[in-house]
């Protein structure tokens, strides 16, 4: 009797005491982001972060926005097209850059403003209003910056929430690992040939099964590439699937589910490491093109302390763009 | 003792041998992970094992008071062949639907509260709860013996007189064991619950992200571990408590 009530008196001890030892600190909830702008209206969370359209929708309907993605980290890469090694061949690789480097120029040629538009209306179901505010901030890129993609991982290992190094996984030098992470020669050979014949297509390729993220309108080059029947002309069957964040994109490239897909670079980068699952990223999607909503009452990053901040989930580009927030304003997470 | 040695020793061993057929972390190193988690914050969501701990219990003690708050009357009143005639069909159908199996419903009841997440929890606890304690406790209280309540009836004892001086007393021992049952099977529907739902703490919800994150199968056995412990420990404490009762039913009476 006496040795358990000691044990069970000290376990309850030690839980008060940790419980009451509260600093500073913000609490990250994980919510899908088309529910986020309900929970901050009633009172639930009081900021979240998330991808466009969240925070034009939320804007819109007299949100406040207090830092955008480009202010929290300028130019930073965002979400990437990458491929399971051993899944998918090199012709299926070369027909999948191909047509979403022909959706990405469509997307970012002047001439088809209308047409994206709409076509961003119909990928999100938001209004042209909406939209139209989306992309103005979310800069479409074709191909990541290295340098910068880099910082990803420099920031999650300082973090400690790399668990691995890269050593483990088999590679001499960060380096090396880098080289075979972002694999550009596919992008350079793709552009080079449009280069010498602005026509040119690959050959054709048998099916793809591509991943990407509800209502993400990062993923706009995906849905252009689709309508605009880009990869239609590359591809025999293209079985398209809908995952909730790019974590969910890497659980199911581990499970063999996905050949190529398109997510974001934290959690390509993150679990890449953690999990050794096996992809090398082929070109770049977007840059920028998040935002942090908050409630009237949060002015600065420090107003934040002892609040409620939803994100899309842990380990995604959003955690990580708003772990950046807390660390400049000396916030912790809890 | 000696045997607790050897069983532990088998226990050790036989991790090891999982460890070197390279299924599961080193023992040594999940130890010194639990160790660690339990002073020092965890970098993804930035708290202790033991403030984890901290929001499972409280969910759970908030469930169970609710479960046992109707089980022990309820039960008690079951000596009555009546009521128990009115109530045990009933019970008996819905006893045997899993604590998760509420979990859809108890969203939709809850959705306009303040806090659904939260009270959903709270709910499939006390669901988790209610059934096994209240079984115990009407098992306990219907097996009175007859002799007993004769011998007061002879000496002109009232219905209330019998509940109160005769079952109630007679049955104590059983609502200890109910209760120890109920916060045993509370326990691990929180936990569940708490894998499914985002509750931003508790230690189903540590597990899961932990597995998300990735890359961190010690830690998910830590977490593991202290659900073990914490779920051990409220089992001992009531079990001694109910040692101090001699009357206490022995098994196969």
């Amino acid at each position: 009797m006496r040795k358990s009530t000691v044990i069970f008196l000290f376990l309850a001890v030690a839980i008060f005491i940790s419980g009451c030892a509260e600093e500073e600190s913000v609490k990250l909830v994980k919510l899908s982001p088309p529910d986020m702008l309900e929970q901050i209206k009633i009172g639930k969370i009081d900021a979240f972060i998330a991808w466009e359209p969240f925070p034009s929708k939320a804007a819109k309907s007299g949100q406040k926005i207090l830092m955008s993605s480009g202010d929290i980290w300028k130019n930073h890469p965002c979400c990437v097209v990458a491929y399971k090694v051993g899944k998918a061949d090199e012709k299926m690789l070369e027909a999948l850059v191909w047509a979403h480097v022909k959706a990405t120029r469509f997307i970012n040629d002047e001439k088809n403003w209308d047409k994206v538009v709409s076509y961003a209306s119909q990928f999100t179901g938001l209004d042209e209003e909406t939209v139209k505010m989306a992309l103005r901030n979310i800069k479409y890129v074709e191909y990541p910056d290295e340098k910068e993609f880099r910082h990803y991982y420099e920031f999650l290992k300082e973090a400690a929430i790399l668990k691995k190094s890269v050593k483990e996984l088999g590679y001499e030098s960060e380096d090396e690992f880098f080289e075979k992470f972002l694999r550009r020669d596919i992008y350079e050979r793709v552009v080079t040939k449009l280069e010498e014949n602005p026509n040119y297509v690959p050959e054709k390729a048998g099916k793809i099964r591509l991943g990407y993220i509800t209502a993400d309108l990062h993923h706009l080059a995906l849905y252009v590439a689709l309508k605009e029947g880009y990869l239609d002309r590359v591809f025999e069957d293209v079985d398209l699937k809908q995952y909730p964040n790019g974590v969910a994109i890497m659980e199911a490239f581990k499970l063999g589910e996905l050949d190529a897909a398109y997510l974001g670079g934290a959690p390509a980068t993150l679990k890449r490491i953690n999990d050794e699952i096996e992809i090398s990223i082929i070109a770049g999607v977007n840059n920028e093109g998040s935002a942090l909503v908050v409630k009237k009452e949060i002015n600065s990053p420090k107003d934040l302390a002892g609040k409620t901040v939803a994100i899309p989930g842990f380990g995604t580009v959003q955690d990580f763009l708003m772990r950046k927030v807390l660390k400049e304003g000396g916030l912790k997470v809890s | 003792m000696k045997q607790k040695i050897y069983s532990a020793l088998l226990f050790v061993f036989l991790w090891y041998l999982l460890y070197f057929l390279n299924v599961l972390p080193a023992f040594h190193v999940v130890v010194v992970t639990f160790l660690m988690l339990v002073v020092k914050a965890e970098p993804v969501l930035g708290k202790t094992l033991l403030q984890h701990a901290a929001s499972s219990l409280l969910r759970v003690l908030a469930g169970a008071i609710v479960a046992f708050s109707i089980s022990i009357p309820l039960g008690i009143l079951m000596w009555f062949s009546r009521i128990y005639n009115l109530l045990h069909p009933a019970i008996e159908v819905l006893r045997p639907i899993p604590p998760l199996a509420w979990i859809p419903l108890s969203y939709i009841l809850f959705a306009s509260f303040p806090n659904p997440t939260v009270f959903a929890q709270i709910f499939i606890v006390a669901v988790g709860a209610f059934f096994p304690s209240f079984v115990t406790i009407s098992d306990y209280v219907r097996g009175v013996p007859q002799e007993f309540i004769e011998l007061a009836k002879v000496f002109g004892a009232k219905s209330f007189d019998l509940l109160t001086k005769i079952v109630l007393p007679y049955s104590l021992p059983g609502i200890i064991t109910g209760v120890r049952v109920g916060l045993g099977v509370g326990w691990m529907s929180i936990i569940a619950a708490e894998m499914i739902a985002t509750s931003g703490s508790g230690l189903g919800y540590f597990i899961l992200v932990m597995y998300e994150v990735g890359g961190r199968m010690p830690e998910i056995i830590a977490g593991m571990a202290m659900i073990g412990l914490i779920g051990y420990s409220m089992n001992t404490l009531l079990f001694k408590l109910e040692e101090r009762f001699p009357w206490r039913l022995k098994s196969g009476t």
